[in-house]
Formats: structure tokens, sequence, C-alpha cells
């Protein structure tokens, strides 16, 4: 039997039974040539029906179904590669239990199929003791259509044209003597989704990220140094990444301050409580890897605790509108809806419109967590008490339909202080103190404790006088936040685009972090070499 | 309900993964669609998973997913000038764009000069296949796989903790097949036909008041071999003994090191142990440069750890079975014997242009480490004052030269004085080098195997390690999380 791959598109046609169905795999081996259809192809509704009316008809109570076809194209100098994945995954809900069933083939029997058995996992688990699920009540979307905004699509760029363009950023890296080019490669993503659930929401949406890497080295009078162009981090952009961003004078200034660094005398930690000033690189990860983790409310009730962790913040509904998270300084929104981040979306993967920004810390008090529509619904009592809706903050996410979605991060975004300051502004408010630039950060299982490693520099009377070998910060994430001294002014704002990844099968996601430069005080510094 | 329980309709869903037939003629027609000469390689792999995740003592998801992958490369034999473009369709439009797009690859790398050509005057060899199938793995069925989670729930429910845990089963298959070989040519590679089963069980039981965590896990590609009901019943003993820890200095303590925690440090020495970075002088088995040679000379030859450890790999040993096998010969091998620094892997490209040697030596992804007859109980009944590990978490290399690491021990730390386990202790950040650990060794007990979660390439990578006793462990600083 040679089944189309695209059979949908002679849907009617076919009406085979499910239990005919031999080879699930191979269904479409052999099949004729057909191209794939757009997204918003009526047909597709048709499938995505079709899975979520077999999990209805098997007995779920909620079903939804998602349809991804993702491609992505990945540029190094001396290898591309193209990826295509087409996959569709059905989740179901029975008795408050979560059944899922995922796979690669689009047909009308697959979709059935997959219906049923996501069906069957999560009655298989119903058998044991009751679990109630209160999911965030939200508008049905009816044959909602949406395609990201971008000003080139990657994919109509040829690729030789990209080839160039990265080889010509690697010869104009190389007219300074004694750089050299460590990695210079970029990848794009473009993900078509339909999702349907079973209240008879139905949308599509068409969803793209590009990203870069340019990594140089210096070397100079026997001293080497390195970094990487900051402008190029994962965002939701076509071949504009590129094309329309200043790459070449980041480049430029890239290699004046590893000049810059490289005229600065080296010296060893000197081990104390310091005043610190952050570069927006640096602040972008130490907010995503604290309070970024700890407001994850999953985290927070222990369903990560076999992964990656749970929060300090651990009592959620005691400490929500009470616990200082840090310094009145210091206030966190999240959002998916900002236009080029790499979180964002017109609907989550429950179909939620985001259109609203949840702020998780208001002037240093814990205020809400990140949440999706079952989620949600563990926090129901403080929203009734604090007269919140009752509603998802939009945060179901999975890389593609082959993954059950999850509570991912949003996009996250520090509100900058009221004054004007820049990064060189708050270096230069310092009598004596350290500024970090590029740090990363290793935070534990809790996001309580951390250390922080990065280019670290001793600043005396408002100067940069000296680089600081192999040095590190030592923290406990509420007295750093509360700590908090000074934020730059909104002329300092920065974007940055992470990865992040949790869960059991592991998924990674992205999306943006928005910062300023700040400064905190007392800070401890320590040689992270050193042993006991 | 009954009544949608007879609606419930089920596939016979036994042939969840591709069989060697269904891999030829995939590879038949991708090599159909290739144009203008030169070589195709194909990649074949498909993959099926059973998952059950837990926390709160409720199933929070359950799940069966599958895929395809198919990876195509155009281009000549050892040109290093390669594309791919893969896709997870089989219909002849999907193939031949993937077929097209990687050609395009190619030209894509005709931008660099081309290496001289080069055929090696060895005759293409096939990796070795393993064995690594459980049908106890592909047929633990999903109403299988709740039953054992309900086993698992119910004894931390009673004793009123939380557990979070995951079970996964899965079952793959990968072929490399090449049209050079095919055809009788020259070509770099073919892997024949494999198919292997994984399965793994975790999880974390925590008390309600957050002030105690245990943790058990193991994974192999036998089902067979995980009893469920052991690790439940360790992880909850380790959360109920861990609750209400007490701060201790930082320091050096002896340490008895439990088979996971001596896994999760040992690991750092596979990915440092390659003879390439060493001969860079990047590796902590590098030893001094050598001036005539413009290469460093290396470590290979002599101690560099205590004489009772030996780290090796044997394809016969199916409790070590690594997939997808990697360029190698099927030998045994032992990377350190004795405490001696045997073999350095690298690659076959490495062994053939610069060697002319037909193949690398393999890279130690999968290992059997050394051990003694000393149990974790003896350790401690042998320990004046130290600490017993449960396991390390945040594990990162700091320095490679040292192969000093640093990070955090994680569910489950307790003070040992005079030979018996007296309180919970919070936990440490630490700084040191798995080579410092293995020069400073008292005891060593059975090896076992430990944990392993699954890549995202699915690759197996298993290791046998001994639990351990080590003088001198050095915490750097106490770290008050749970």
């Amino acid at each position: 039997m040679t089944v189309s791959r695209r059979e949908f598109l002679k849907l009617g046609a076919t009406a085979a039974s499910v239990m005919a169905l031999p080879r699930p795999l191979l269904v479409s081996l052999g099949g004729a040539r057909e191209p794939i259809p757009p997204i918003d192809d009526p047909h597709l509704k048709a499938l995505a029906l079709r899975a979520v009316e077999a999990a209805t008809w098997a007995g779920a109570a909620y079903a939804d179904v998602r349809l991804t076809h993702t491609r992505s194209r990945g540029f190094q100098p001396d290898y591309t590669s193209d990826v295509e994945s087409m996959v569709v995954g059905v989740r179901a809900l029975v008795q408050g239990y979560w059944g899922f069933a995922s796979g690669p083939v689009w047909s009308l029997d697959e979709m059935a199929r997959l219906g049923h058995e996501a069906v069957h996992q999560a009655r298989t688990n119903a058998l044991g003791k009751t679990r109630v699920v209160d999911l965030a009540p939200r508008p049905v979307v009816a044959d909602g259509h949406w395609v990201m905004p971008v000003k080139a699509d990657a994919f109509d760029v040829s690729p030789f044209e990209v080839f160039d363009h990265l080889l010509g950023l690697q010869i104009y890296a190389y007219r300074t003597q004694g750089v050299r080019v460590i990695r210079n490669e970029c990848g794009f993503k473009v993900q078509d989704k339909a999702f349907a659930a079973s209240d008879g929401s139905y949308c599509t949406q068409r969803l793209y990220l590009g990203w870069g890497d340019f990594t140089v080295k210096l070397k100079k009078n026997g001293q080497e140094t390195g970094g990487a162009v900051d402008l190029l981090t994962p965002a939701g952009v076509g071949w504009e990444l590129y094309r329309d961003q200043p790459i070449r004078e980041a480049i430029r200034e890239l290699i004046a301050g590893l000049e810059e660094d490289l005229s600065l005398p080296v010296k060893p930690v000197d081990v104390g409580r310091y005043d610190t000033v952050l570069d927006p690189l640096s602040m972008a990860a130490l907010l995503d890897t604290t309070i970024g983790r700890a407001t994850e409310l999953d985290r927070a009730l222990g369903y990560e605790a076999n992964a990656g962790g749970t929060s300090y913040l651990n009592v959620p509904l005691d400490m929500l509108g009470t616990y200082h998270t840090g310094a009145p300084l210091l206030t966190v929104t999240g959002n998916r809806s900002e236009p080029g981040a790499a979180a964002t979306v017109q609907w989550d993967d429950e179909g939620v419109v985001p259109n609203h920004q949840v702020t998780l810390v208001r002037d240093g008090v814990l205020t809400d967590f990140q949440t999706t529509r079952e989620s949600a619904g563990w926090l129901k009592d403080y929203y009734a008490k604090s007269g919140e809706p009752f509603r998802s903050h939009g945060c179901a996410n999975a890389d593609s339909a082959i993954n059950a979605p999850m509570q991912h991060t949003p996009n996250l975004v520090l509100a900058p202080g009221r004054g004007a300051h820049d990064f060189d502004d708050l270096v230069a408010g310092l009598a004596t103190g350290i500024a970090l630039e590029e740090a990363t950060l290793d935070v534990d299982y809790q996001a309580l404790n951390g250390m922080v490693r990065g280019k670290f520099y001793e600043v005396k009377k408002g100067k940069r006088v000296a680089r600081i070998a192999n040095a590190g910060i030592l923290f406990r994430t509420p007295e750093l936040w509360k700590a908090l001294t000074a934020l730059g002014g909104a002329a300092s704002v920065r974007r940055y685009g992470m990865g992040a990844s949790k869960g059991e099968p592991e998924q990674a996601t992205y999306h943006s972090v928005t910062v300023v430069p700040a400064a905190f005080k007392q800070v401890t510094l320590i040689d992270p070499l050193r042993k006991a | 309900m009954s009544r949608h329980l007879d609606r419930l309709v089920r596939l016979d869903d036994s042939h969840r993964i591709l069989s060697r037939e269904e891999c030829d003629a995939i590879a038949k027609r991708v090599f159909s669609f290739a144009q203008g000469g030169g070589e195709t390689r194909v990649k074949i792999s498909s993959w099926w998973q059973g998952e059950l995740r837990w926390a709160r003592n409720r199933v929070s998801l359950a799940g069966d997913r599958r895929d395809i992958k198919v990876s195509i490369t155009r281009g000549q034999p050892f040109s290093g000038q390669l594309g791919t473009a893969s896709t997870n369709q089989l219909d002849g439009v999907s193939l031949e764009s993937a077929v097209r797009a990687a050609e395009r690859s190619r030209a894509l790398a005709d931008y660099n000069p081309p290496p001289p050509p080069f055929a090696p005057p060895f005759p293409p060899p096939k990796r070795p296949a393993s064995k690594i199938w459980s049908d106890a793995t592909y047929g633990l069925t999903t109403e299988a796989r709740g039953e054992v989670v309900r086993g698992i729930l119910a004894p931390a429910e009673a004793r009123g903790m939380l557990s979070a845990g995951y079970i996964e089963v899965r079952a793959a298959t990968f072929a490399e097949l090449s049209s050079a070989a095919q055809a009788g040519e020259a070509a770099e590679w073919e892997t024949p036909y494999i198919a292997w089963t994984q399965a793994q069980c975790s999880m974390a039981v925590r008390d309600p008041l957050g002030t105690g965590s245990g943790w058990a896990g193991i994974s192999s590609f036998d089902w067979g071999k995980i009893d469920p009901e052991v690790l439940a019943a360790r992880a909850l003993e380790k959360c109920v003994a861990s609750r209400n820890p007490v701060g201790l200095e930082p320091g050096r303590y002896t340490v008895v090191l439990e088979p996971q925690a001596v896994a999760d440090i040992v690991a750092a020495i596979p990915g440092t142990i390659g003879r390439r970075s060493n001969e860079s002088g990047i590796g902590p088995f590098a030893l001094a440069m050598d001036d005539a040679l413009h290469l460093w000379r290396t470590k290979l030859g002599l101690k560099v750890v205590d004489e009772r450890v030996t780290i090796s790999h044997d394809y016969a040993d199916p409790g070590i079975g690594i997939v997808p096998p990697i360029d190698a010969m099927p030998d045994p091998i032992a990377w350190i014997d004795h405490g001696v620094l045997k073999a350095m892997p690298y690659d076959r490209s490495y062994a053939l242009r610069s060697l002319n040697e037909p193949m690398g030596v393999r890279s130690a992804t999968g290992y059997r480490m050394s051990g003694g007859e000393t149990t974790v109980e003896e350790m401690i009944r042998m320990t004046k004052r130290g600490l017993l590990v449960t396991r390390f978490s945040n594990v990162e290399l700091l320095d490679a030269r040292s192969l000093l690491l640093g990070g955090l021990t994680r569910d489950g730390l307790w003070l040992i004085e005079s030979g018996k386990i007296t309180k919970p202790v919070k936990n440490f950040r630490f700084t040191e080098s798995p080579l410092f650990v293995l020069n400073s060794l008292d005891e060593l007990g059975p090896p076992m195997k430990v944990f392993h979660a699954t890549s995202s390439g699915g690759a197996l990578s298993p290791v046998v390690v001994p639990p351990l006793k080590a003088r001198d462990f050095s915490f750097t600083s106490l770290v008050d999380a749970v």
C-alpha cells in the first residue's frame, strides 16, 4: 500500500479504517511527489480536528493537538546543514491525568491513532489516586492565523549570499593583526504550527528564530583574550539579523575593546567584598538563571525536582505579595508578545493569547509566577484574593510537536532605572570596586546559591585599572538582589536571547531577556580555582 | 466511563522502529535521487520512547513518542567537503529535496580550498555491531509502566513525602549506508543496521517542608536489570535521613563516594583524554612541550592515577554497550590500565592522514572502571571522620590542565563519625580534580551500573564504576539549597 504523505490534499477520498494501517512510520515511503501545503491550508484543520475528535471520542475530557513543520538551516565556514521535520503531538486529559502521543506522520489515520494513544496513556494512570486539573479559562480561538513579522525570511535568501556575508565578516576581522576568528556561524529556523483543541479552538502561526556567533581571539605581545559580538543572540528574526544590524561596527568595537583589555595589567584575585557593576550581558545571565528560574511555578512546586531542581521560592501561596525578592529598585516582568523576541508568539501551545505582561516582581516583592493553564489553577486562591484575573500567563511551549508542551520561560524584562546611567556611568561612579562583563553563571538546583565567572576588572576612581585573572563571584540570590543599588536608565536597555532546558525528556526553548547594567554593593569576590 | 472505554481503538503497535530491510529500501531510494556522481551517504535512524513522569506523588504525564531521521551527505569520499541535509519524511519529494539540499551544501563547500586528493590504502571498514537489545525494555507496556509507578509512589505517600521521577523505555535503530561502498568503491564508513534498547528509572523524594531530599536512579539497556522498588526505597530512605541538615565548615574531608558520585566526576576524564587536544597542550594528559617536534609530549605510558584503577571497554560486554558504535576497532581497550595511561583516543581521519594507520582509537563514551571488595557500609565503618556523598550536580570544568572541576553535592550528604553516619549535612560546593581523587584512594568497592540520562541524540554511553573512599576532598563553600 502506498499512501502519499500529503494525503490530506485529497481529503475525503480516503476512508481507511484505523485498524488497517500496517506501519505508521512507513506510510509514505515511495509516495508520490507533492508540495508541502501552506500552514493555512484548510485541509490542515481537518487533520488537526481528526486528532482532537479521536481523543474526545475515546474519552478525553479535554484534548489538544499541535502539528509543526520546522525547517532549519545552519551555516559554518566549511559546513552547512538543512533539517526538515514534520511532526504531530496529541495531548489528552482523562480524570486529571495527562497522556501524550507524537510521531512524524501527517495522515488522517495517524491523527486518529495518536488521539487514541494519548487517551490510553492518560487513562492508564487515571487508575491511580485522584488528581484535579483546573484549567484556567481562555477564550476560544476561532480560526486564527498569524505570521511573525520579519523583514527577510532567511529561507528566501540564497545560502550562497549568506555564505558570502559570513566570509565578508571574517575578512573584515582579519584586517586587524593578531585576530583569529574562532567561530563564524549562524542558524535560522522557521516553524509552521497548527493548534486545535477540543473546545473548538483552531489557530496556525509561523514563527521565526535566528541566531549567530562571531567569536574572535586577539593575540598581542604574548597575551591572548577573546570575545563575541553580542548582537547575534537568538531572536525572533529572519535574515535581517545580519543584513540590518551594524555587525562590522560591532566587530570593530569588539576588537578595540579586546585591545584595550590587553593594555591593562593582569592582577591575581584579592579575595574580599567589593561594590560591583555588571554589564547588560552579565545582567541577562544573572536575571535568567536566578529570578527567571525561581519563578517557574512548576519548579517551585516540585515538578522538576528530579531534573533541573526546585526553587527557593518554594511556598508560592505564602510568599506571593509579601516575599522580598530584592531591593525596591527591582521590578521584573514576563511576556510573550514583544516584537522580535525569541519567545514571542501569537498563541502559546495551549491557544492562550499571551497579550498581557505578567509582573513577577514589583518593587522588590514577589507578585506572580510563570504559568500555564494548568499551573495557573494552583494559584487560583491567590488570584481571587488579590483581585487578579484567573488566567494562564501563556508559558506553555515546546520546541516542536514531538514534545509535550510544558511551562517554559517567557521573555523576561528588567525594568530600567529612573536615571540616565549606562554601564560606563555606573563604572565611573565606583570609587573602588569591580566591573564585570560577559558573565556565565552556575546556580544550584533551587536557584539559591550561585557562582559567576566572566571578565573581571579592578576599578579605581571610576576607571578600569587592571584585569583580574580567574576571579569569581559567590552569591546567594536573595542577598544579591537586595544588594542592588543602581540600575542603568532607559537608554542603556539591551536585549539578549537565551536558551533554557528542562523536563524529562529534556526540552530546550529560547526566550529573550531585556536588561540594563546594574550596580551591587559588597559582592563576594573569590578565586574559583582555589581548593579548600 | 465504560462507554468510553469501549471506544478506545488501539493499533497493533509491535513495529515501532525501522527494520533493516526498510532502511535498505530508504537508502536505495535516496541513492537514486543523487545527481552528478560522487558518494551519497545516508544515516537512517528511528526511535520510540515510552515515558512516564510523576511529581508530588501523582503521574504528571505519560507519553508514547517516535520519530525518524534520514540524514544525507553528498560529496567525494575523503574530501572533507561535505554538506548534510536531513528530513523525517520518507516520501519521494521530501527525500529528493533533501538530496538536492545536500548537493547545494556540497557546492557551498567549494568556497574553501579543496584538500589534496586522498584515498586510503585500507579497505572501507565496517563499524562493529553490538547486541544491546532487551525484549523486557521494548515490551514494557503503558499499563506495566503505570503499575510500576503506583508501586513507587505508595511508600513515599505513606510516609508523607513527595516523590518526583521519570521512567523511560526506548528502542532505536541506526544504519549508515554509502552508495560508494555498495558499488564496491572506496568509502569512509558503513555502519551495519543496529537496533538497541535503553531504559532508565530515577526519582527524587523530598519532604514537604523542603528540608530533605533523597535520590536514586539507574539506567540499563535491559529493564529487567532495573528494580524500581529498590530505587524507591533508597530515595525515600535518603530523603528521610537527610532532613534538617546541619552546616559544616568547608574544608578538606575524607569522602565516601557512592558510585553515582564517582561517575559524576570521573566523567570528566573521557572528554579530556583525546590525543589531539593533549598534543596541543590543552588537556590534563599533556606533559611538556617538545621543542624539537613542536608538539606536546603526553603522559602516555606514565602512571596517572592509583594502580588499582583501570578504565576500559569491551564491545562484548552488553552492560556497557555503546551505540552508535564509534570510530574504532572492536577489540577490547583499556585507556587507563592499572593506573597507567595506555591509550589516547583519536579519530580515523587523524589515523589515516597523520599516522598512516587504518583506524583511530575509540573514545571512552562508555566504560567500566575497576573496583575492589570494600562495600560502602564497610567504608563508612572504616571512617573516623568524613562525608558520605550520594551524587554531585552542576559539575563543570574549571581548568582543563589540572582537570579541576567545580560542582555541588545533591540529594543526600552525611557526616560520618567513628564509623557511623551521625547527621545529615548541608550541601557543599566543591573544587576538586578527579585525578587528585583517584590518586588519594583509600578503598574501592564493587563496580556497578549507574544512572545515565538519555542524551538528546539518543546515544547510549553507559558506565560502570565502583564506590570509593578518598582523602582530602576539597569542599570550598556551603550551599544551603536542598
